[in-house]
């Protein structure tokens, strides 16, 4: 495995994760986001999606995509 | 760029017409200016889509075009990694930032300063920004210029003088209303010429299937590789579009903060942050970028022959017949004016509420205010001009270039840290402030030195990119160093300023607990009350109340039954008695002036808190 096509995704969603985690925190800390509410429980929920839909895309375009068809030049 | 006329008269007609209809347009909107509030906020009564649109055209800078189409060019799809990273800010953005500065009424920067740490470290915000807002509309003029140069003929500084005159005017008329309203329509333009470019192209090529195969290996990866090539290296893009410039953007971009204020409430805050993350910056991204990539596709053809810098003018103008190809130039200068117009009104927001009404006149009242915003705009557009054959030589373009990657990251991480840490306090904004800025213009001296051990091994052609890291790093540790050496504030002090104070902002802008019920909206019809003495007291009928769950004393919003007006035709109202018909809402003659209601009117009621 090429390391210097999987670190980009490493920091990126690792550094990520931790600005993703930082925000929720200050949102759950003093109850602005409060998980007994509906719209609430949707944001987190959408959240969560999108990292994992960012994460799966830039796997897809890492690993799988670039080798689906030969380029006209390397 | 390409230095010749390159398109048809009709074109150029096209590019005219564009010029003059959003002229029209953005004057048009001029007679729903009264107030400050409506000149810096639109009135802050819109709804998510249309400011997300309007963002597109903000966030798509004078230059984007033809820099990503190059990065395309050059490097592939991984052009595109510059916008992936919004989504990891987005938390920040709508739990912490959005809440504690439309609950607390922070106008710009330098008031959450004052509020947050105090007024010394207000002034050298104010200080630092104008310099950079000055500086970026000169900045903008000059591309503008140029670009009017290659496509038109025009001399720089007329084609800046033209554009500065246009935008300056309907800022000056309609302040954020008008620069919403331009920017939407330059939002779809822009993005409508883009996406249109690249699939233009793709058909061209034969579909999707051709143009992939056609594209070198190198060139599909989403990121490029972890530390090459230094001057488009993954942790160099990451660290400074990812970290520093995208935390800008959302943290300490004036005018984006005026956007956030634009919008109706902070739950429709939310809704346009998801959709402008979730689907209009991909878009825009594609739209930027797409022309460099099917370039690239049409030099691996033989089909064209190009340089980086030069693909995205010329896949456009192989690609469309006279006519759409003046369509796409106005859409490149809709990029350049929508991000000029964004920045004047900022200035403007700026100066008024930083420098004129606490400085020069306190007392100063509201017409008063509206005023020196309108003229600020102006004064704005002609320092911006006057700055254009000053730059024109690129001798204070590198230097504005120095100053901006030296006070971001400091600035970045001292709203960070505001927002995130009560601990952190005065002292350490000043310090890393100031001592982040010095240390970043230091790393420009002593480069191999300060930025040398950050740069994973690339050298110095990475140092451009680097020097963000650098900054966040030193800003960052000269800020807990200080604040660990100093005594924190009292939290009385910084409520709803800070993470975990968000309700009490929520109460200090209510007036009184907030209401987190959830409730539908109410179809209503206006019924103009002259009994009503106060402007925002609404009565409403039982039913609506029950329907929306409020109570008497929640804050309400009116808008116009018909969506596609966007909250153009809305008013902020508070619940005061009930109405004693069913299905009418009563408001005062102020209230209904200020949202265009007349009597009879059929109106959408919702409650906001």
């Amino acid at each position: 495995m090429d390391m210097l096509r999987v670190w980009p995704i490493i920091c990126q969603f690792g550094i990520g994760a931790v600005l993703c985690g930082a925000g929720i925190w200050g949102g759950l800390k003093g109850g602005y986001l409060n998980l007994k509410v509906q719209q609430d429980r949707n944001l987190l929920t959408a959240i969560t999606v999108g990292y994992v839909l960012l994460l799966i895309t830039s796997c897809v375009f890492t690993f799988f995509a670039p080798y689906w068809a030969t380029g006209g030049a390397q | 760029m390409t230095t010749q006329l390159i398109g048809s008269h009709l074109d150029y007609i096209v590019v005219v017409l564009y010029f003059v209809i959003v002229l029209g347009f953005g004057l048009y909107f001029g007679r729903y200016t009264a107030s400050t509030k409506d000149f810096f906020f639109g009135g802050q009564r819109f709804s998510w889509w249309l400011i997300s649109f309007s963002c597109v055209a903000t966030v798509v800078g004078s230059y984007s075009f033809i820099k990503y189409s190059a990065a395309g060019f050059r490097y592939g799809i991984c052009s595109t990694q510059s916008y992936l990273n919004d989504w990891f800010w987005l938390p920040i953005t709508v739990l912490l930032w959005i809440p504690i500065i439309y609950y607390r009424k922070i106008i710009t920067i330098p008031e959450y300063m004052q509020h947050r740490f105090d007024r010394k470290t207000r002034i050298a915000a104010t200080f630092i920004i104008l310099l950079y807002l000055v500086g970026y509309i000169g900045i903008n003029l000059v591309t503008l210029g140029r670009t009017l140069h290659t496509l038109m003929g025009w001399e720089i500084m007329t084609g800046a003088t033209v554009t500065a005159i246009a935008v300056g005017a309907y800022v000056y008329a309609g302040g954020q209303t008008a620069v919403i309203m331009t920017d939407l329509i330059q939002g779809v333009i822009l993005l409508m010429a883009g996406l249109g470019l690249f699939f233009a192209g793709v058909y061209h090529l034969g579909g999707f299937g051709e143009f992939w195969a056609l594209l070198p290996t190198s060139h599909k990866f989403i990121f490029s590789e972890f530390n090459a090539p230094p001057e488009f290296s993954f942790v160099g893009i990451f660290a400074q579009d990812g970290l520093a410039n995208t935390g800008a953007f959302m943290l300490m971009n004036q005018g984006i903060i005026m956007r956030f204020m634009s919008l109706k409430s902070v739950q429709e805050a939310r809704k346009m942050t998801f959709f402008w993350i979730l689907v209009l910056a991909p878009l825009a991204a594609l739209a930027v970028s797409g022309a460099g990539w099917v370039a690239k596709a049409m030099v691996v053809k033989g089909e064209l022959n190009t340089e980086a810098g030069d693909s995205f003018i010329k896949v456009a103008h192989f690609l469309c017949r006279p006519g759409v190809f003046g369509f796409v130039l106005a859409a490149l200068i809709a990029a350049l004016m929508s991000t000029a117009d964004t920045l004047i009104n900022a200035v403007s927001a700026i100066f008024v509420n930083d420098v004129y009404h606490p400085y020069l006149k306190p007392g100063a009242d509201d017409q008063q205010c509206l005023k020196v915003a309108k003229i600020s705009s102006l004064v704005a557009a002609g320092l911006g001009l006057a700055l254009v054959p000053i730059f024109a030589r690129d001798t204070l373009y590198g230097a504005h270039a120095m100053f901006t990657a030296a006070v971001t990251p400091p600035i970045v991480m001292v709203i960070l840290m505001g927002v995130l840490w009560r601990r952190y306090n005065h002292t350490a904004a000043f310090a890393t402030m100031v001592g982040g800025s010095a240390l970043v213009f230091l790393s420009f001296k002593w480069d191999h030195a300060l930025i040398g051990p950050l740069d994973f091994g690339m050298g110095a052609g990475s140092y451009k990119f680097m020097r963000a890291l650098f900054g966040l790093i030193a800003s960052g540790v000269i800020g807990v160093a200080v604040t660990f050496l100093t005594r924190a504030q009292p939290l009385s002090r910084i409520a709803g300023l800070v993470a975990g104070t968000q309700v009490e902002a929520m109460r200090q802008f209510k007036g009184g607990e907030p209401n987190r019920r959830i409730g539908k909206k109410a179809g209503l019809m206006v019924k103009i009350d002259v009994a009503l003495s106060e402007a925002d007291i609404a009565l409403v009928p039982r039913a609506a109340l029950d329907k929306m769950a409020a109570e008497s004393g929640d804050l309400l919003y009116a808008c116009h039954s018909s969506w596609w007006y966007g909250g153009l035709r809305s008013v902020h109202l508070k619940a005061g008695g009930l109405a004693a018909e069913e299905g009418v809402l009563h408001i005062s003659p102020a209230a209904a002036s200020s949202a265009n209601f007349s009597e009879g009117q059929q109106i959408l009621l919702e409650k906001i808190i």
